[in-house]
C-alpha cells in the first residue's frame, strides 16, 4: 500500500486543526478572562502483521495556558480581576461553572451577575446580594464585600482539585469534571479586569509556521504524485 | 474553512470595539455622559473527543480531550458608571447631581425618562424643562416676575422677587435610584428608560438612600477618559489587523490545497 501520502495527509489535517485553534485565540485576544489554547502533535504508530510500522502525526491533545493575563484598570466598582490560581463560581441553568472573567454588575433584584446574567456565587455557593442603597462598595483581596463600612458577604474563589479537568464552555466559562476546592492563594482586585492571556506575537509566529509547514506538505504531496505518475508512465513504456 | 469564519468573528468583534470607542470619543463633551465598553466572550466549543474518554482497555482516560473553539461574540456593551467632573457654568438653572441618582423627566408619550443631564431651561409657560423641552417631574413653574431662582442641595427650588427678601418655595426635585443603573436603556438625548434589568425606580429625595445631592450652577462633565480610549483604539486596530492576517493565511493554505493534482 502506498503510505507516504497518508502520513502527510495526517500532518496536513492536524495543521488545519491547529490553524483553527490559532484563529480562535487571535479572535479572542480582547476577551476578558480568556485562556489561550494550544495543540500538541503526537506520533501515532500503525502496525500491521508482516509489514513495517507506519508512523503518522496526530493532533489530538489540547492544552490551556493558565498564565496570568494582563490586568487592565477600568475603575468599575463591579469589575474584578483574580491574581493567581483561582476562579469565580457562577450559577448557570446547566449547573455551576468557573470563570476568570470578572465583569459583573448587580441585576434588578440586587444579585451580582455576569454579563450573560448568570449569578455569581459566594464562598458558601449562594448568590451574592449587593444592597442597592449603599453609596460605596468595596471588595477586599479575599472577596469580602463591604457596603458603606458593613460587611455584607464574600465572593468565593475556587479552583479545580488535583486531577479535575476543566472543560471549556462558551462565555469564557469552564466546566469542572470532578471536585472543586477553595482557592487558597488567589487574590481579588477591584476595579481591574484580567485581559485575555493570548500572546499576539507567539500566535502570529505560530500562524506563519503553520502556513509554511502546510505549504511544505502540499509540495511534498505534489512531488509524490509526480513520482507515481512517472513510475506508471515508465512502466507502461517498457 | 472554519478558521476563516473564526477570524471573521474576531474582526467583527474588534470592529464593534472601534465603534464603541468612536461613540465615546464623539461624546467627550456631552453633559453627564458615561463611557461604554464592549465586553467579549468566547463562542461555544466543538467537542471532538470528550475528556475522560477511555483510551485503552486498561482504563486509561484522556485527561483533556479535544475541544475546538469557534470564535468570539460580543457579550455586552456595558456602561462604565462614574461621576464626571463638575463644570462651573454659573447658570442658575444648571444643576449637577453629585451621587448616583437620576432626575425624572416626563416624556411626550407620558412615560417617565431619567437623566443626569441637569442643563435645565424655562419653557414659555414658565415650567422647568430639559434642553429638549421635556418637563422635569414634579412640575415646577417659575412665576414671570421672579428675579432669581435658587436650587439647594436637597433639590428645593426657591424663587426670589424684587419686593421681598424672603424666597418662595416653588417645589422640590426628587432623585431616582435603580438597583442596576447599568441596565437602563439609553434612548439618546442623555435620556434613559427603565427596563427589566434595571429594576423599578425608587423615588427619593436628595441626600437620602445614597442617591447624592444637587449642586446649582454646575453641570456634570463627560467621564470619557481620552487617553484610555485612544489606547484601546490602538489595541482594537491591531487586533483587527491580526485577525485579517489569519484570514489571508488561511486563504493561502486553501489555495495550496486546491492546487493538488
Amino acid at each position: 500500500m502506498e503510505t507516504a501520502g497518508y502520513a502527510t495527509l495526517s500532518r496536513q489535517s492536524g495543521l488545519m486543526r491547529e490553524m483553527r485553534v490559532v484563529a480562535n485565540n487571535i479572535a479572542n485576544s480582547a476577551t476578558t478572562g480568556y485562556r489561550s489554547e494550544g495543540l500538541i502533535f503526537s506520533e501515532f504508530v500503525q502496525t500491521a502483521p508482516g509489514q513495517q510500522s507506519l508512523s503518522m502525526s496526530r493532533a489530538n491533545i489540547f492544552n490551556t495556558s493558565m498564565e496570568q493575563g494582563q490586568l487592565t484598570q477600568t475603575g468599575g466598582t463591579f469589575d474584578f480581576a483574580i491574581e493567581g490560581d483561582g476562579y469565580f463560581m457562577i450559577e448557570t441553568p446547566q449547573g455551576e461553572r468557573l470563570t476568570r472573567s470578572g465583569a459583573f454588575s448587580p441585576n434588578a433584584e440586587g444579585d451580582l451577575v455576569t454579563m450573560d446574567g448568570h449569578r455569581v456565587l459566594d464562598a458558601g455557593r449562594a448568590p451574592v446580594f449587593i444592597p442597592g442603597t449603599a453609596e460605596t462598595i468595596h471588595i477586599g483581596a479575599d472577596g469580602t464585600i463591604t457596603a458603606d463600612g458593613n460587611t455584607v458577604g464574600q465572593i468565593g474563589l475556587f479552583q479545580a482539585a488535583e486531577g479535575t479537568t476543566l472543560m471549556r464552555e462558551d462565555g469564557v466559562m469552564f466546566r469542572a469534571e470532578g471536585e472543586i476546592e477553595d482557592a487558597e492563594t488567589a487574590k481579588m482586585v477591584q476595579g481591574f479586569l484580567e485581559g485575555s492571556n493570548v500572546n499576539a506575537i507567539t500566535q502570529v509566529t505560530r500562524m506563519i509556521e503553520i502556513q509554511r509547514a502546510y505549504e511544505m506538505g502540499q509540495s511534498f504531496l505534489e512531488t509524490e504524485d509526480e513520482r507515481i505518475r512517472n513510475a506508471i508512465k515508465n512502466l507502461i513504456k517498457s | 474553512m472554519r478558521a476563516l469564519k473564526i477570524a471573521a468573528t474576531g474582526m467583527s468583534a474588534q470592529q464593534l470595539r472601534v465603534e464603541t470607542i468612536a461613540n465615546n470619543l464623539a461624546n467627550m463633551n456631552t453633559t453627564a455622559y458615561n463611557p461604554r465598553r464592549a465586553e467579549f466572550a468566547d463562542l461555544h466549543y466543538q467537542q471532538v473527543t470528550r475528556a475522560g474518554t477511555v483510551n485503552a482497555s486498561d482504563g486509561t482516560v484522556l485527561p483533556t480531550g479535544v475541544q475546538v473553539g469557534l470564535g468570539v461574540r460580543a457579550a455586552a456593551i456595558s456602561v462604565h458608571l462614574q461621576q464626571g467632573a463638575p463644570e462651573q457654568t454659573g447658570n442658575d438653572l444648571d444643576v449637577a447631581i453629585e451621587g448616583k441618582g437620576y432626575l425624572e423627566i416626563t416624556l411626550p408619550s407620558g412615560d417617565s425618562g431619567y437623566t443626569r443631564d441637569g442643563a435645565l431651561k424655562r419653557s414659555a409657560e414658565g415650567l422647568i424643562v430639559t434642553s429638549d423641552g421635556y418637563t422635569v417631574a414634579p412640575d415646577v413653574t417659575i412665576p414671570d416676575d421672579a428675579t432669581s431662582i435658587s436650587i439647594n442641595a436637597e433639590g428645593e427650588v426657591y424663587a426670589y422677587f424684587q419686593d421681598s427678601a424672603e424666597g418662595q418655595l416653588l417645589g422640590q426635585f426628587g432623585l431616582v435610584g435603580f438597583t442596576n443603573p447599568k441596565g437602563l436603556e439609553a434612548i439618546g438625548s442623555n435620556l434613559f428608560t427603565e427596563t427589566e434589568a434595571s429594576g423599578p425606580p425608587t423615588v427619593s429625595t436628595a441626600g437620602e438612600d445614597g442617591l447624592g445631592s444637587f449642586r446649582q450652577g454646575y453641570l456634570e462633565g463627560s467621564s470619557v477618559d481620552s487617553v484610555r480610549e485612544v489606547t484601546e483604539l490602538i489595541e482594537a486596530q491591531r487586533g483587527y489587523e491580526m485577525n485579517s492576517k489569519v484570514i489571508s493565511a488561511v486563504d493561502q493554505m486553501m489555495s495550496a490545497t486546491t492546487q493538488i493534482r
